[in-house]
């Protein structure tokens, strides 16, 4: 750590870095009190799915495995969070609804994770992935089965519900709507980016602590990480348990940012979309969970508003394709990547080229 | 229709839907022997060949006639397979060789989407019928029991190909050079085989089987760039429960939990025809439990 100079020691900095974060937590808390309505609502749609993303990290990027199932949970986290919403908010709960179904859309993806990765973790490397795909299969006909509870595929909205007034009467209310003094989606925006940013703030400390030690060496080899006392399979678990809380706590998000679910939430694509949102943005990085974020949600409403839908799959796959030969670190490792090149480029030739495909899911925190 | 026959015709469609999926999954224990890692991107390159089959079809069916139209789609479908495979693995694959494993699955993620993405662009999402000999509906009768001819068929040609590719991997210098690259690449190479096109020739092969497993349903149902999606899950639930190293135990285990589907479905009253999907995974659960290497697999040894 002697020899950084420039660009480097500035990034480095501590006070620097903090001093980043505070103008970005000021921008993020003022921007919506002057922005329009649609970019507050496209910010916090990003920042829900940066949430899912940041989960999927931990598990993919930080510990080296691959779930293929994370929009399972998302779905799961919904429901949990939009039933006890629709069903008591209107009672004597009131605003306690969403606080039981922010608990619940943590717990029970949670549970269930916890459950999933107990008896796929086992196996190595590529049994999660054959696994975790089932989920969503499976999740699908379940939510279309129960469909007094879930919906079925009209699914549940709950922009409309029913509460009794200070009047006596029944009114027709939406839980996510403002105080006086905001509108709708200022106030929606920042429910999601406050949570959003909580749940960043636990991924940074979690990473960068005893857990992010233990998940990287697991990851690298877990035969030294035994050998160290670390178990592979506690952290395995561990890392997949907090995947899935974190696809939960999406899933309440999106409840909060739009007041709607439906089976579409859990379906396949949708964990394909992710993953690969994850791995442009950066896997193994906690700012390529925003630039995920960004990315899963910006093609897709750049796609709609040019009228190319159909081409969003081709869009991502060539994207990722692209991605994964020229900058397998994601889009967080681009400055890390330019810098690399230009000091190459001042050195001549005399620096070696280094393996040519490495780790997607390269550390670049 | 008699207690018996309903149960004949259920075995039987069990059979022959399972052999598809079994195709599917000998596809992905054969690309797993030939480069250690799972194809997720299995079912599109199988979407993939049938498209072509169906424009080539269509293409000769006014000049030639039905059936010879249909066979040339056929065999052209199977032989682009064989060389999108090759390909697929020449120029993408081989780039990940040395990558970890969670890199070589996210790399068959992206060609799954990239592949889905380019037959929509082509082809459309809209379901498009494929030209076949029969159609989806007609059925054979056998005193009581009325079996479909679309089962039959399949499962008949499902296991004749499986049959031939054991030849071909036993009694052939090309087999005998594949399972040498699968077994151990570097001694394979010292002794003069071409660890290259050995990979290429098993992903190629994988492909064509798996376009003839796709053309086969596309008969019955029609085509859509996601035809296969789900199929792939089953698939790969049918490789967990047989074991990623054995051929013959992801087959066994394709026709086995598709029959078990089929008939939890029509006997047990609570699962019925929603809920039947869940019992493959149900079984995938307690396997991993109890036999984590897949009913028919070996235990590996990792050293370090």
């Amino acid at each position: 750590m002697k020899n950084i100079k420039g660009y480097d020691a500035i990034v480095a900095n501590r006070w620097v870095r903090l001093g980043v974060f505070l103008v970005a937590l000021v921008v993020l808390a003022v921007l919506p009190l002057v922005a329009d309505p649609f970019t507050n609502q496209t910010i916090s749609h990003v920042a829900v799915f940066a949430v899912a993303i940041l989960g999927l990290n931990i598990v993919m990027g930080f510990t080296g495995q691959v779930s293929l199932g994370h929009s399972f949970f998302v779905g799961v986290g919904a429901y949990a969070a939009i039933i006890p919403i629709r069903d008591w908010w209107g009672g004597p709960l009131a605003e306690g609804a969403i606080v039981i179904g922010f608990v619940l859309s943590a717990l029970i993806p949670g549970v269930l994770g916890l459950l999933i990765a107990l008896v796929t973790v086992r196996l190595r490397g590529l049994a999660l992935a054959m696994v975790t795909i089932a989920l969503p299969t499976i999740g699908l006909p379940l939510a279309q089965k129960f469909s007094d509870f879930t919906g079925g595929n009209e699914g549940v909205s709950i922009r409309r519900l029913d509460y009794v007034g200070a009047d006596g009467e029944i009114h027709k209310g939406n839980p996510f709507a403002a105080g006086p003094g905001l509108a709708n989606d200022q106030w929606q925006y920042y429910i999601v980016v406050a949570i959003a940013i909580a749940f960043f703030a636990l991924a940074y400390f979690l990473v960068r602590g005893k857990y992010g030690r233990a998940f990287a060496i697991v990851k690298s080899n877990e035969a030294i990480a035994s050998s160290m006392g670390v178990s592979p399979y506690r952290y395995k678990v561990l890392a997949f348990t907090i995947a899935a809380v974190y696809g939960g706590v999406a899933g309440f998000l999106l409840v909060a940012w739009g007041q709607f679910t439906s089976s579409e939430t859990l379906a396949f694509h949708n964990s394909i979309d992710l993953v690969i949102a994850s791995i442009v943005g950066g896997a193994g990085s906690i700012v390529g969970a925003i630039l995920g974020g960004i990315f899963y949600v910006t093609v897709s409403q750049i796609m709609n508003g040019l009228q190319l839908s159909i081409y969003t799959t081709l869009v991502q796959g060539v994207v990722i394709v692209i991605i994964l030969f020229l900058l397998p670190g994601g889009l967080a490792s681009l400055p890390r990547t330019i810098r690399r090149l230009v000091r190459r480029g001042r050195a001549g030739h005399s620096v070696d080229a280094g393996p040519t495909a490495g780790s997607t899911t390269e550390n670049t925190k | 229709m008699n207690p018996f026959g309903t149960f004949v015709q259920l075995v039987v469609d069990g059979l022959a839907q399972g052999s598809i999926y079994g195709a599917l999954a000998l596809a992905i224990v054969l690309v797993n022997q030939a480069t250690g890692l799972v194809n997720f991107a299995q079912g599109s390159m199988a979407v993939l060949g049938s498209y072509i089959g169906m424009t080539i079809g269509n293409l000769f069916i006014p000049g030639v006639g039905a059936i010879l139209g249909i066979i040339i789609g056929i065999l052209v479908a199977v032989i682009a397979s064989l060389a999108i495979g090759g390909i697929v693995e020449r120029f993408v694959m081989r780039r990940f060789e040395r990558a970890e494993e969670d890199t070589k699955v996210v790399a068959t993620i992206g060609l799954l989407t990239l592949i889905t993405g380019l037959v929509g662009l082509i082809w459309g999402f809209n379901p498009t019928p494929y030209p076949f000999f029969f159609g989806g509906s007609e059925s054979l009768r056998i005193g009581d029991v009325s079996i479909s001819v679309w089962s039959i068929v399949t499962f008949t040609t499902i296991i004749a190909l499986m049959i031939v590719l054991q030849i071909l991997f036993r009694g052939t210098k090309l087999g005998l050079g594949m399972r040498a690259v699968a077994d151990n690449a570097p001694s394979a190479a010292l002794s003069g085989i071409r660890v290259g096109g050995m990979r290429m020739a098993g992903w190629g092969l994988a492909a064509a089987l798996g376009t003839v497993a796709a053309i086969l349903l596309a008969s019955k149902s029609q085509l859509t760039p996601n035809n296969f999606d789900g199929i792939l899950v089953y698939a790969l639930a049918a490789v967990v429960i047989g074991g990623l190293d054995s051929p013959l135990g992801a087959v066994i285990a394709a026709l086995g939990i598709t029959i078990l589907e089929s008939l939890a479905a029509a006997y047990i009253p609570w699962i019925g025809h929603d809920l039947k999907v869940v019992v493959p995974f149900v079984l995938v659960f307690a396997v991993l439990i109890i036999r984590p290497q897949g009913l028919f697999g070996r235990r590996t040894v990792v050293r370090v």
